[in-house]
């Protein structure tokens, strides 16, 4: 999750501290069209958690299987993607909602 | 980054569980037969083993892959009024020794525990860098 490399000297040399520094656009721009289709994906993606969460705990009530420990993971996971979802809506509808009170 | 990739410690720690409590369920067949002097083929009961072994050589979780019989030596107990005494009147128990199976006992849950706290405490780790969205 959290990819943090605490060498210091595997840091690219090339900038300079204090430097002031150039704004690259990174290679391929992404299309704003093309993040709310990732949105949508990661949409079903979070549905099939959840799905899949839900029928883990059909199971266990219904006697199915025994294994809560699955159900604790199916849970966890299902809950995990569905707060990262809500923070990227708020963030989209806070970036919207900007956009439409900008004076004009 | 992958989103399947977050959750790489949540199955680990899961699968932690699920080998302890595994472990949990051996002791307990071991306390509950502590005293069984036929466990089936007319040999007393053999106290069991669990072995964990890890998912991949990498980082990964834990299964438990095998569970075997202990062979040590079974001890002999002076009975001469049980159906189960040999000529010498001396009953063959079990190799089960409660002190160890608390003590087993102990490590299992204490093991699940760990594991449970890690799954909350990472769970926590991924909500503070969604509060960092807001």
């Amino acid at each position: 999750m959290i990819e943090f490399d605490p060498n210091i000297s595997s840091l690219p040399l090339t900038t300079k501290v204090g430097a002031p520094q150039v704004f690259k656009p990174p290679v391929g721009n992404p299309e704003f069209s093309q993040v709310a289709k990732a949105v949508g994906n990661y949409v079903t993606k979070v549905d099939d958690l959840q799905q899949a969460s839900d029928a883990s705990v059909q199971d266990l009530l219904t006697g199915k299987t025994n294994d809560i420990t699955a159900v604790i993971s199916a849970a966890a996971k299902a809950d995990m993607s569905f707060k990262l979802l809500v923070g990227v809506r708020n963030k989209i509808i806070e970036a919207y909602k900007q956009t439409m009170n900008m004076p004009l | 980054m992958s989103v399947a990739k977050v959750f790489g410690p949540v199955d680990i720690a899961v699968s932690g569980m699920r080998a302890h409590a595994k472990h949990m369920e051996v002791i307990s067949s071991n306390v509950a037969n502590a005293r069984t002097t036929d466990a089936g083929q007319g040999q007393p009961y053999r106290r069991l083993e669990a072995l964990f072994q890890a998912e991949g050589k990498k980082i990964g979780g834990v299964t438990v892959h095998d569970v075997v019989p202990d062979n040590s030596a079974l001890p002999q107990m002076y009975d001469p009024g049980n159906p189960k005494a040999d000529a010498t009147g001396y009953v063959t128990m079990p190799n089960v020794h409660l002190p160890v199976e608390m003590m087993n006992l102990n490590i299992a849950s204490r093991a699940y525990q760990a594991n449970a706290a890690i799954l909350r405490r990472y769970q926590r780790m991924v909500e503070a860098s969604l509060e960092l969205l807001r």
